[in-house]
């Protein structure tokens, strides 16, 4: 534990060292880029709010990642599973406009579930029945799956000349966190915020204090182990894939009812391999990926935030810095407490 | 019908031809990487790093070849960090991958905005397409070059051994962390390669030009079984998807392209559960030595 507290602290001393270099070799002040930040997205209501809708997906696609990454099973598909999840809770939400908000939602969000956990379940039967490593099909089914939902909007789907569906409408959209709390006036936070907390909670039970979790950490520290135990590893390898990739699917109830009101392709924008990251940057805990989650969010703002001065691609920069500096930091901290005896 | 005319002729051939470079040049990379023992999968990202680098060098320069030699160079270096992450360090190949990727797109998107205040591409490059051709024709050798070193020659069956039984090659005195270095680098040089032909034969670099061709060398490489003749013919396969693509977007006939776009990742998934033949990668394939 105090391992992984070192070594989250030693990537993120790291690239912020880095990231300041950077910033005095284009020939910026890095005090006035900072400030920037910070002033811009922790000291208005607009910042926060905005910050804290986009980590609203992260939060979402991290923890059903961590299922997943907890039974080392190494889905990096998640850009593919979230996609059509999400395609599928817009059409169903298109259809149900005529429900009651809280149902239509609800009924969205199962179908959008069982969507990308269908996609999830495919990686993992060919892992079950054939061996085969899960990283390059879950790889090859996010170009199929956004491929197949190209093809799907563009002939069937989409509004004309446009990679979007149909608007839901006004009335079916959630209503903006400003409406209760005008402190986030502008911004688009809204309820499903909150749901990815209820989520990291919920995740965390199920990983860590039901038996379940239990059996997926078993077999994610020794397959071969956990079989003799009596653990059935082809169950929880087909269980995991489709609860994890189920979660991603909700990264879209965040876009649809409390954005934009359709699902529109590319919306992602790889935010599925973001997510890998942040919930590497979190040990795979889903506590620790609400707070990786908002600073990967306070990047991706905070680099709107100083466009003026640098270009806001460089906290891309920072998130690749993040993600690389983290593995390395581990498993140097790692060999110094092996090496010392301590763990 | 006119659309089977004009697959049936010599320009479709040669266009074939000219489009399987970049698959097979990061397929083979990629294969030198796996049979040394490494999962490389940010193919991607290295082929977008010197995609990205030599066009910036070819503006800044002037100089082809002295741009060439330098994408190669930063390509290397990039091979080099990957190394120490997945050998030296032994961190998991697969997210060491996935995190190439993310830096590698983020640091050209960066320089992009930075250098040409553009987000989508860069100037025009006056690159006659020589430098293509000489690229084609030096990846239509690489058929012959990467049969004769990984099977021919004690670098290649050492190469091998190490990513089959890296601990048996050790205890025979090789070392076995100095070929997994060899086998990332040469990788990175390789797609290195694949990204100046795209951008030679582009006449720029514009962002997200790569388009998965990293994966799809991937898929190439599973497919044609990690041999480097099989790898070819896929490539060849997955280059004739591309240009069909092009000729039916051109004609405007009624086939969805995308059902063409999915077809490499498809026929990966297929092989890959046996429809298709067996595939077995090196046994200590991605197992950190």
């Amino acid at each position: 534990m105090k391992s992984n507290f070192l070594s989250v602290f030693l990537s993120l001393a790291f690239t912020f060292i880095i990231l300041t270099i950077l910033i005095v070799v284009i020939g910026k002040d890095p005090l006035e880029v900072y400030s920037l930040i910070y002033t811009d997205v922790f000291t208005s209501g607009y910042g926060i709010g905005q910050t804290l809708f986009k980590a609203t997906p992260l939060i979402f696609i991290a923890c059903g990642l961590a299922v997943c990454f907890h039974a080392s099973l190494f889905n990096i598909g998640a850009e593919g599973q979230l996609n059509a999840g999400s395609f599928v809770i817009a059409l169903t939400a298109l259809q149900l406009d005529s429900l009651p908000l809280v149902l239509a939602i609800a009924i969205s969000a199962v179908a959008g579930f069982t969507a990308a956990g269908i996609v999830g379940l495919i990686p993992a039967i060919i892992k079950v029945k054939k061996g085969v490593s899960e990283v390059i099909t879950t790889i090859m089914m996010n170009f199929v799956i956004l491929a197949l939902i190209n093809y799907l909007m563009v002939d069937f789907f989409a509004v004309k000349s446009t990679l979007r569906t149909v608007s839901i409408g006004d009335k079916n959209m959630l209503g903006k966190a400003s409406d209760i709390f005008p402190f986030f006036e502008g911004s688009s936070l809204n309820i499903t915020f909150v749901a990815s907390l209820v989520t990291a909670f919920l995740v965390y039970v199920l990983i860590y204090k039901s038996t379940f979790g239990y059996k997926l950490r078993a077999v994610g520290f020794n397959e071969v182990a956990s079989k003799y135990i009596g653990i059935k590893v082809s169950k929880v390898v087909i269980a995991s894939f489709f609860i994890g990739a189920g979660i991603a699917s909700f990264a879209g109830l965040n876009f649809i009812f409390g954005y934009k009101g359709y699902y529109e392709l590319g919306f992602s924008n790889n935010i599925g391999f973001t997510a890998i990251a942040v919930a590497l940057l979190a040990k795979n805990n889903p506590i620790g990926i609400i707070f990786s989650s908002i600073l990967f969010a306070a990047l991706d703002y905070g680099g709107l935030a100083v466009n003026q001065l640098i270009p806001k691609e460089v906290m891309l920069v920072v998130q690749g810095l993040i993600i690389l500096s983290i593995l390395s930091s581990d498993s140097i901290v790692r060999n110094f407490y092996t090496k010392k005896g301590l763990v | 019908m006119e659309i089977i005319y004009s697959v049936f002729s010599f320009t479709f051939l040669a266009q074939v031809f000219r489009m399987m470079t970049p698959y097979y040049l990061g397929a083979s990379g990629a294969n030198f990487s796996e049979r040394s023992g490494v999962i490389n999968i940010s193919i991607e990202g290295f082929m977008n790093m010197a995609a990205f680098s030599f066009a910036v060098f070819c503006i800044m320069t002037g100089s082809i070849l002295l741009s060439l030699i330098l994408a190669v160079i930063v390509n290397i270096l990039f091979s080099i960090l990957f190394s120490m992450f997945t050998v030296t360090l032994k961190i998991n190949q697969i997210v060491t991958g996935v995190g190439f990727n993310l830096l590698i797109a983020g640091v050209t998107k960066f320089l992009m905005v930075f250098l040409f205040s553009s987000s989508s591409n860069t100037p025009r490059i006056f690159v006659g397409y020589e430098l293509s051709d000489n690229i084609t024709a030096f990846s239509i050798a690489l058929i012959f070059i990467s049969g004769y070193v990984l099977y021919r020659t004690k670098f290649g069956l050492r190469l091998r051994s190490a990513g089959e039984n890296p601990w048996a090659a050790e205890s025979l005195g090789i070392k076995v962390r100095q070929y997994k270095y060899a086998g990332v680098l040469i990788s990175g040089v390789l797609s290195a390669l694949g990204g100046i032909w795209l951008v030679s034969s582009q006449h720029n670099y514009s962002d997200g030009m790569i388009a998965g061709r990293g994966y799809i060398a991937l898929a190439a490489m599973i497919i044609g079984k990690w041999k480097p003749v099989n790898i070819f013919f896929a490539c060849l396969m997955f280059a004739a998807f591309e240009a069909l693509e092009i000729t039916l977007q051109i004609s405007g006939a009624e086939i969805p392209t995308q059902i063409i776009q999915m077809l490499p990742y498809l026929i990966t998934i297929l092989v890959l559960i046996g429809f298709i033949g067996k595939t077995k990668p090196p046994a200590a394939d991605g197992i950190p030595y």
